[in-house]
C-alpha cells in the first residue's frame, strides 16, 4: 500500500453482485482503500461475465471482473447462512466502509438497511446502490441497465431523430451510479473523520443517468421545449450557434468534426472553402449544418482520419478521430503508455493482463491499480488473520459450505 | 442539515461544462465554492435564450448557466491583470482547493501554475481537467466532450449496428469527468489532513472515461476482438430493447435476464404459448429469433401507453421502464416522491428545478440549495469579508478594472481576452 494514499487504513466491505457497486469499490481501492470484496462460495456474478481469454468461460478471468476489482481481497461467505450473517457482522466490526447493492427488502431482512445500521453501526459510513433508489414507487421494480436508461430520459436523447431511441454502448448507467456512491463515501469518510458519526448513502442507478443529461430537463422546464435526439450533432443548438460538432466519414473511417467556437471562421481556412467563413453562414451555422456537412465530407473524403484531425488540430479546431477499441489501444503516437494508462499486470490464470490504469493522476499517494483476487483468495487471512479464527474453525466453514 | 464538506473552500477558475459540473457537486456537499468568472459572462458551452425578467441583466437568466453554478459564491476578476491576478493569490492563500479546466497553456500565460500558487498557500490543492493530460503527445490537442467520446471508442461502441458511429446523450463526457474531479478533490483534501501537503491532481477527460468502456478493451487484449454496436440488444439477453407504444415517440424498454422472465412476460402479453415455443422458450433460440420476438412483443406494446406497458410488465416481475423524454421527467412519480429535482430560488428567475446528485444522505445534506451567482454577486463578501480590505482599496481595484461588478463589453471582446 503506497504511504499517504488518501484512503490508507479505510476498510471497505463490498457485498455486491451489479457492475456499479463493483466499480464503487474499484476506485475507493484505487485511492487506497483496503476493500474486502465478500463473494458467495460460488462467487460473485460478474466472473461469469464475458470477454474471457481466448473465449473459454473461467471465473478467474473474466475480462469484466478484472477490470473492476484490482487491488481489491477477496473473501468468501454464505451471507444467506446464519454463521455466514455472524461472520460478515463480525467483519462490519473491523470496517470503515460498506457498499453494498442489496434490494431494500433483502437489506432490511439481513440487517443492513437504514434504520439497523443507524441503531447497530453509528459510525460506519455505507453506500447502498440500487437501480431506483431504496424509496418511492419504484423501489421494489426489477431494474437492468436498458431500463435504467430509458426511464432516466438518456435513451430520448441518444439515436437518430426519425428513429427508436437508442442504448449507449455497455452500462454507462451503473458506472455512473458507482461514481456517485464513491463521491457519497469519500465525502462521508470526511465528515466521520471529524465527528466520527457515519452515514448512510442511498444511490440511483436512474437518477446516476438523469444526472448526466446535461440540461435538457431544465430547458423543458422553462420554454416547455422536449428536446430529443439529433444523430450525433450536439442538442438543443440552433440558429447562430458555431457548427459542427457530428461525426462525419473520412476515407478510412470516421471524424469527430468540430468547430472553434471562438473563431468559428477557421473551418473555412482548414477545408478551402471561403463560403464557411461569409456572413451569411457564420450567422446560421447551425440552421445550415446539413450544408455544412457536404462541404466538409467534400474535404474529408480523401484523408484519412488521422490526416484530417492533424491538419484541424494544427488550426486548433478540435477534431478527434473516432477510434476502434483496438485502435485505441494500438495507441499510435504513445500518449496513453506515455501517461501509465496501458498497465500490465500477472495475473496467476488469466496470465498477463492489460488493465486501466489510473482515471485520475494524484500529485500525492499513488492510484492503486494491483490485479484482481482469485475467488475467496483471502478468505484464511481476513477471517483468521482479522478475525482471529483458527484453521480447525475455518476448515468446519468449509465443510459447512460458509466460506 | 450538516453537509459533509463545510468548512472546504474552493477556488474555482472553470468554464464550459465538466468544471462546473465538478464544483457543483463539491458545492452541493457543503464546500464553500467561490466562481471566479472574467470580467464577462463567458457564453455556457450551449447558448441558450435567458429565461423571461427584468430586461436587463439577461446574463443572469440563463437556465444552464444557473444549473451548472448554483450552489456557488461569485466574483468577476480581470485575471490577465496584475492587480486581478494578486487578488486571486490573495483568495487562494485563504482558500484549500483551486480548480480549472483551461486549455493547455492559459495558467502559464497568467502566471498562475501549480507553483505560483503553492507560493501564495504551500498546502494548496490544484485540480486541472485537461481533455487529455498535462503531458504525453496529445497535451496540446484541444477537444470537448463529444470528441473526447469519439476518441474513447465510445462512439464506435454506440450505434443501430450499420456501420455508422453514434452519440451518447448529449454531455457523457462532461459530466463523468466532472464528478471524478470532484472525487479525486476530496481525496486531496484527505490526503492533505493526514499528511499536510497539498498536491496537483489532474484530471485527464479521456482517461476517466475508458474506465466505462473496460470490457470492450479486455475484448481487444484477451481475443483481439473490435466489438461492434448492438442498437439496443444485450450480449446474452432476450428480448432486450425498446418496443412501440401508443401515440407519437413512444416507447418502453424492456430486458428479460431469464426464461422464468420470458414466461412472465409471455403471461402478460397474451401469448403464454410462447413460453413454450421451441423457437423462444430457452435463450439460445430466443437470441437467434429476437426479430420476430420483438414483433410478438410490439403487437402488445403498440396499443398501450409506455407507463401503462410498464405497470403491466413490473407487476409481472419483468425489468421494464417508459422511455421518458425530458418533458415527462418532473412529474415522473418516482422522481417526484424521491424529489430528484430541487426546486431552488433564484433572485432573477424564481425557482428552477436542479437535478441532484443521484444519492441522499440518511443524515446529512448533499441538496443544492444555494442559487447560481448573478454576475459578481459576491465581490463585496470575497473583498471584504475574506480579505479584510477597506473601501479604498476595493474601489481602487474596481477602478483598476481588475474587479468587474457588470459584465464589460461584448462576448467578442470576452473571447479576445480569453485569446490573449
Amino acid at each position: 500500500m503506497p504511504d499517504g494514499s488518501a484512503l490508507q487504513g479505510v476498510r471497505v466491505v463490498e457485498l455486491v453482485e451489479g457492475l456499479a457497486g463493483a466499480y464503487c469499490g474499484k476506485l475507493l481501492a484505487g485511492l487506497g482503500a483496503d476493500v474486502l470484496k465478500v463473494e458467495p462460495p460460488s462467487g460473485d456474478s460478474l466472473r461469469r461475465a464475458g470477454p474471457f481469454p481466448e473465449d473459454h468461460p473461467n471465473p478467474e478471468a473474466s475480462g469484466l471482473f478484472l477490470h473492476l476489482n484490482p487491488a481489491k481481497r477477496s473473501v468468501t461467505l454464505a451471507i444467506e447462512t446464519e454463521t455466514g450473517r455472524r461472520l460478515l457482522g463480525r467483519l462490519l466490526d473491523t470496517a470503515d466502509v460498506l457498499v453494498h447493492d442489496l434490494a431494500p427488502g433483502r437489506a432490511r431482512a439481513i440487517g443492513l438497511d437504514d434504520a439497523s445500521l443507524r441503531n447497530e453501526r453509528p459510525s460506519l459510513v455505507a453506500a447502498a446502490v440500487t437501480f431506483f433508489g431504496s424509496t418511492g414507487p419504484y423501489a421494489d421494480f426489477a431494474g437492468t441497465e436498458i431500463v435504467a436508461q430509458a426511464l432516466s430520459g438518456y435513451m430520448s436523447l441518444t439515436g437518430d431523430p426519425d428513429r427508436e431511441p437508442l442504448k449507449p454502448y455497455g452500462y454507462l448507467a451503473e458506472y455512473q451510479a458507482g461514481l456517485h456512491a464513491a463521491v457519497a463515501v469519500m465525502a462521508a469518510v470526511l465528515a466521520r473523520d471529524a465527528t466520527d458519526e457515519g452515514d448512510l448513502a442511498d444511490v440511483s442507478v436512474t437518477e446516476a443517468a438523469c444526472f448526466a443529461l446535461g440540461g435538457p430537463p431544465q430547458l423543458a422546464w422553462w420554454f416547455d421545449r422536449t428536446l430529443k435526439r439529433n444523430g450525433t450533432r450536439l442538442i438543443g443548438v440552433g440558429g447562430r450557434h458555431p457548427y459542427p460538432s457530428t461525426l462525419r466519414p473520412c476515407a478510412d473511417g470516421w471524424v469527430h468534426a468540430h468547430s472553434n467556437n471562438r473563431n468559428p471562421e477557421l473551418l473555412a481556412a482548414l477545408v478551402g472553402d471561403q463560403w464557411l467563413a461569409s456572413p451569411e453562414v457564420l450567422d446560421a451555422m447551425t440552421d445550415r449544418a446539413d450544408e455544412i456537412d457536404a462541404v466538409v465530407d467534400r474535404w474529408l473524403a480523401d484523408k484519412t482520419k488521422w490526416q484530417a484531425v492533424a491538419a484541424a488540430q494544427e488550426m486548433r479546431l478540435p477534431f478527434t478521430e473516432v477510434l476502434t477499441p483496438a485502435e485505441l489501444l494500438e495507441d499510435r503516437e504513445g500518449h496513453l503508455r506515455s501517461r501509465g494508462e496501458l498497465v500490465e499486470v500477472e495475473h496467476p490464470v488469466a496470465g498477463t493482463v492489460t488493465q486501466l490504469g489510473p482515471p485520475v493522476h494524484l500529485g500525492a499517494g499513488a492510484w492503486v491499480s494491483d490485479r484482481a483476487p482469485l475467488l475467496g483468495e483471502h478468505t484464511a487471512d481476513v477471517l483468521c488473520g482479522t478475525l482471529g479464527l483458527t484453521h480447525d474453525d475455518l476448515l468446519r466453514l468449509r465443510q459447512a459450505g460458509v466460506v | 442539515m450538516r453537509k459533509p464538506l463545510e468548512g472546504v473552500r474552493v477556488v474555482d477558475l472553470t468554464h464550459v461544462v465538466a468544471g462546473p459540473v465538478a464544483s457543483f457537486t463539491l458545492g452541493d456537499l457543503g464546500a464553500e465554492v467561490i466562481k471566479v468568472e472574467p470580467p464577462y459572462r463567458a457564453a455556457p458551452a450551449v447558448a441558450t435564450p435567458p429565461v423571461a425578467g427584468a430586461p436587463d441583466r439577461p446574463h443572469n437568466r440563463v437556465p444552464l448557466f444557473n444549473e451548472l453554478n448554483r450552489s456557488k459564491l461569485g466574483i468577476a476578476l480581470d485575471l490577465s491583470s496584475g492587480p486581478g491576478r494578486d487578488l486571486l493569490l490573495r483568495l487562494v492563500a485563504v482558500s484549500d482547493v483551486v480548480m480549472e479546466n483551461f486549455s493547455s497553456r492559459v495558467l502559464g500565460n497568467l502566471r498562475l501554475e501549480y507553483e505560483d500558487l503553492r507560493a501564495a498557500r504551500p498546502d494548496i490543492i490544484l485540480v486541472s481537467m485537461p481533455a487529455f493530460g498535462r503531458s504525453g503527445p496529445y497535451r496540446d490537442r484541444t477537444a470537448h466532450g463529444p470528441g473526447i467520446d469519439a476518441m474513447s471508442g465510445l462512439s464506435h461502441l454506440t450505434g443501430y449496428g450499420d456501420g455508422r458511429p453514434g452519440k451518447p446523450g448529449n454531455f457523457f463526457c462532461d459530466y463523468n469527468a466532472g464528478l471524478l474531479a470532484a472525487l479525486a478533490t476530496m481525496a486531496a483534501v484527505r490526503h492533505r489532513r493526514r499528511t499536510g501537503e497539498g498536491q496537483h491532481v489532474e484530471c485527464a477527460m479521456l482517461e476517466g472515461e475508458l474506465q466505462i468502456l473496460g470490457d470492450a478493451l479486455m475484448d481487444v487484449t484477451m481475443n483481439g476482438r473490435v466489438r461492434q454496436p448492438l442498437g439496443n440488444r444485450h450480449p446474452w439477453m432476450a428480448p432486450h430493447g425498446v418496443y412501440p407504444c401508443a401515440g407519437e415517440d413512444r416507447w418502453v424498454a424492456l430486458a428479460c435476464r431469464s426464461d422464468a422472465e420470458f414466461a412472465a412476460l409471455c403471461d402478460v402479453i397474451e401469448r403464454p404459448e410462447l413460453a413454450h415455443d421451441p423457437r423462444y422458450a430457452a435463450l439460445p433460440a430466443r437470441y437467434r429469433n429476437q426479430d420476430a420476438l420483438d414483433a410478438l412483443i410490439g403487437a402488445w406494446t403498440r396499443h398501450r401507453d409506455e407507463y401503462e406497458a410498464m405497470d403491466a410488465l413490473q407487476r409481472a416481475g419483468v425489468a421494464a421502464g417508459a422511455v421518458l423524454d425530458v418533458g415527462q421527467l418532473h412529474a415522473d412519480p418516482q422522481h417526484v416522491a424521491r424529489r430528484f429535482f430541487v426546486p431552488v430560488a433564484h433572485p432573477e428567475t424564481g425557482p428552477a428545478p436542479l437535478p441532484r446528485v443521484a444519492f441522499r444522505f440518511a443524515r446529512m445534506s448533499a441538496e443544492p440549495e444555494r442559487p447560481a451567482p448573478c454576475f459578481a454577486q459576491h465581490t463585496d463578501y470575497v473583498l471584504r469579508e475574506l480579505l479584510g480590505m477597506a473601501d479604498a482599496e476595493v474601489r481602487e481595484l474596481e477602478q483598476s478594472g481588475a474587479v468587474a461588478r457588470d459584465p464589460r463589453g461584448s462576448q467578442e471582446e470576452g473571447r479576445e481576452v480569453a485569446r490573449k
